[in-house]
């Protein structure tokens, strides 16, 4: 498979008033033409950080990007100027932001958002011009594949005015309205109840086959991530920790926070909630040193606090590796 | 464990917009018992989090009536008895936008202990650092920082801190952890665990995750636009569900094994649109995405019956008769 994205080495740092926060530390990633890829991991190991860099949408500062390669088909995104990205963003990569509410603004009705939207991808894709009348039915008509109740209605509220599911629908409608190539979802579905996100997650199946997007689903809901993706990565406390196809990573996760973090799901079988991975969220300021992780980890040796461990691979497909020094060969 | 800390009778709650009047919530009947977590899940839109706003008086509900602990608290929040309003806090489903980005964390925490007088001043910052320590937070690496440069998680955690600042006995938990992955959701429901158990609280609590409902709550409230749909003990509500919704809710949840695949009803394929809440379809509201609609469905709203002890249930597959109050 092509790649249409590859992050390589990235290290991403916050400027706070103590020092500075070293939260990406070096994360790989490779995403393939259509290919549906998974990242899972801990709250706040920078996931959204992560495709924040691919988009540029950084703040910087206090985020200063101190290494590494973003390659877009065959550019580095960080060495572009900031019209090449703008219109990238516009034609060929759209997001949908974690928390919608921050990512609508508050003064403009729905309505006026969405068909913005519609006006400048259909611009930027170069061969339409719509009417004003056009846009509008199209941004009836994207609402209502969310299955969204009365678009009419809520094109003309305020973001303020809808429920949370319903905020979370308007982001989606958006970002599947502009004509994209790289579509990152960043927790699409966490609002909605599971039958409209089995619905919604029937949809982006079917723009997959239809136009072949690339899909970076970030989800801390595991069932979604094992429904929707091919591949998935984990991360912990900025680095990638482990990647595999995603039915060998349900079955067979490996690295000790992967188990971890598998065993951590709540079971319809309800026996009761575990008890969670001991210990706390790294301190970005002064990380761990070695293996991030090494700290909570049950099988730390001496070597895990002194080196980062590389991706290992294992078992007999390449696809699966593993950053961990058990797995070294 | 069985006193009734929170009656809720024929609540309803309109919203009059440009647009028709929204019946958010309508005519909502529950109750909750001292000590235990009640469960309320349902499609997105069905006016959760405006009955959850009702009840900790942002909203005056447009008709129908609230107690707590045996007082009305059918009003809104400048009206309440003082001893009321530490009592019932809320947990906001949007952590990113309930935390104001231009207060330190220290801030946010100190602003509740001074509006209902927790602690003297010189104890404050003693307590701002425990309400942190809690919810796992280092207090030293949080205090200082805006709530605008820490994870979606890490908000959420300190919207927890936030609620549980003045001590309250009845907490609203509207998605609590719908931001945090799995380990982190873990701790932070243990935590409410024991915190419940330490104080004897008392929670309401919403959410999407029907896995993790499955196991925190002791009875679950289904709710379709506006109205109460199914309400069922924990375990009977998943071994023996009866509402057509229902049963679509359960049949829609993304199972991470195939263990658990075994143990959903059949696939009821989740289809069409949701009706709108200024436009509610006559007859039972669900009737457009229903796969077992009769005739009835589409002209009378059904009422609830109880088929089974606690087990209420809201549609005409079920009601031969066996009408309850
Ligand atoms: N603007 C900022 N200033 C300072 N620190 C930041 C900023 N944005 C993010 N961070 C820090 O970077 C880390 C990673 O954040 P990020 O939002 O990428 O996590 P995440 O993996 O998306 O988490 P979640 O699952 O909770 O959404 C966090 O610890 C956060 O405190
Ligand atoms: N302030 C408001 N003005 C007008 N309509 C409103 C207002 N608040 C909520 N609504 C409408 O009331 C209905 C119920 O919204 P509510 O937020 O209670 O849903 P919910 O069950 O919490 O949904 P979700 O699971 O998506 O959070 C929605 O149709 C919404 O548009
Ligand atoms: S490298 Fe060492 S500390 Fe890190 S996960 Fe593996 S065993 Fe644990
Ligand atoms: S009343 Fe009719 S339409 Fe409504 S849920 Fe029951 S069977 Fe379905
Ligand atoms: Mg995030
Ligand atoms: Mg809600």
């Amino acid at each position: 498979m092509t790649p249409l994205l590859e992050i390589k080495n990235l290290h991403v740092r916050f400027k706070i008033y103590e020092g500075e926060l070293k939260v990406l530390n070096g994360v790989d990633m490779v995403i393939g033409e259509g290919e549906k890829v998974g990242l899972v991991g801990e709250t706040g190991c920078g996931k959204t950080t992560t495709i924040k860099s691919v988009l540029r949408v950084l703040p910087t500062p206090p985020a200063r990007i101190s290494g590494g390669e973003i390659i877009y088909r065959g550019k580095d995104i960080l060495k572009m100027k900031s019209a090449e990205i703008r219109s990238l963003r516009r034609g060929e990569m759209s997001a949908i932001f974690q928390d919608p509410l921050a990512a609508l603004n508050p003064v403009f009705t729905v309505g006026h958002q969405l068909q913005d939207v519609i006006k400048y991808s259909s611009r930027v894709g170069g061969r339409e011009h719509l009417s004003k009348k056009e846009i509008r039915a199209r941004s009836i008509a994207v609402l209502k594949e969310t299955g969204m109740p009365d678009s009419e209605r809520i094109l003309s509220n305020y973001p303020i005015q809808l429920s949370g599911g319903m905020r979370q629908r308007v982001c989606i409608s958006e970002a599947l309205s502009a004509a994209a190539r790289l579509l990152m979802a960043d927790e699409p579905t966490t609002n909605l109840d599971v039958t409209i996100q089995a619905q919604i997650l029937r949809q982006l199946n079917e723009l997959v086959a239809k136009r072949k997007p690339s899909i970076l689903l970030i989800s801390h809901s595991l069932g979604v991530v094992r429904n929707l993706t091919e591949r998935v990565y984990v991360m912990y406390a900025g680095n990638m920790v482990e990647v595999a196809r995603t039915k060998d990573l349900f079955a067979d996760p490996l690295h000790p926070y992967a188990k971890a973090l598998l065993k951590s799901v709540p079971k319809l079988t309800g026996e009761g909630i575990s008890r969670g991975i001991r210990g706390r969220i790294p301190n970005y300021l002064n990380p761990p040193s070695g293996c991030r992780f090494h700290p909570r980890c049950d099988h730390a040796m001496p070597i895990c606090e002194k080196e980062r461990p590389t991706f290992f691979t294992t078992g007999d497909s390449d696809s699966h590796k593993v950053a961990c020094f058990l797995y070294r060969r | 464990m069985s006193e009734e800390i929170l009656t809720v009778e024929n609540l309803k709650k309109y919203f009059v917009t440009k647009q028709g009047t929204v019946r958010a919530v309508d005519s909502v009947s529950f109750s909750v018992k001292q000590g235990e977590t009640c469960g309320l899940v349902g499609e997105s839109g069905s006016g959760k989090t405006t009955i959850a706003h009702t009840l900790v008086g942002i909203y005056e509900p447009t008709e129908g009536k609230a107690f707590f602990k045996g007082q009305n608290i059918s009003k809104v929040f400048s009206q309440r008895p003082k001893t009321l309003k530490k009592e019932i806090r809320i947990v906001f489903q949007d952590p990113g936008s309930s935390l104001n980005p231009r207060r330190s964390i220290k801030q946010i925490l100190e602003l509740p202990l001074k509006v209902h007088r927790i602690c003297s001043n010189s104890d404050r910052m003693g307590r701002v650092m425990q309400l942190l320590r809690m919810v796992e937070l280092p207090p030293e690496d949080y205090m200082y920082k805006s709530p605008q440069v820490i994870g979606g998680g890490e908000k959420q955690m300190v919207a927890i801190a936030r609620a549980l600042a003045p001590n309250p006995s009845f907490v609203v938990l509207d998605e609590p952890t719908s931001a945090l992955d799995v380990s982190v959701q873990a701790k932070i429901i243990n935590l409410l665990m024991k915190l419940q158990q330490n104080f004897n609280l008392t929670y309401l609590f919403i959410t999407h995750d029907l896995s993790l409902m499955r196991n925190v709550a002791s009875r679950v409230v289904i709710m379709y636009l506006g109205k109460i749909s199914e309400v069922a003990p924990t375990v009977e509500f998943f071994q023996n569900p009866l509402h057509p919704y229902t049963k679509m809710l359960l049949s829609s949840i993304p199972a991470v094994s195939d263990e658990e695949e075994s143990l959903k009803p059949k696939e009821v394929l989740s289809r069409g649109e949701i009706p709108s809440p200024v436009n509610v379809p006559p007859g039972c509201s669900f009737h457009l995405r229903c796969p077992q609609k009769m005739e009835i469905c589409s002209q009378v709203d059904p009422t609830m019956v109880e088929v089974e002890k606690d087990h209420l249930v809201r549609c005409h597959l079920f009601s031969d008769g066996r009408e309850a109050t």
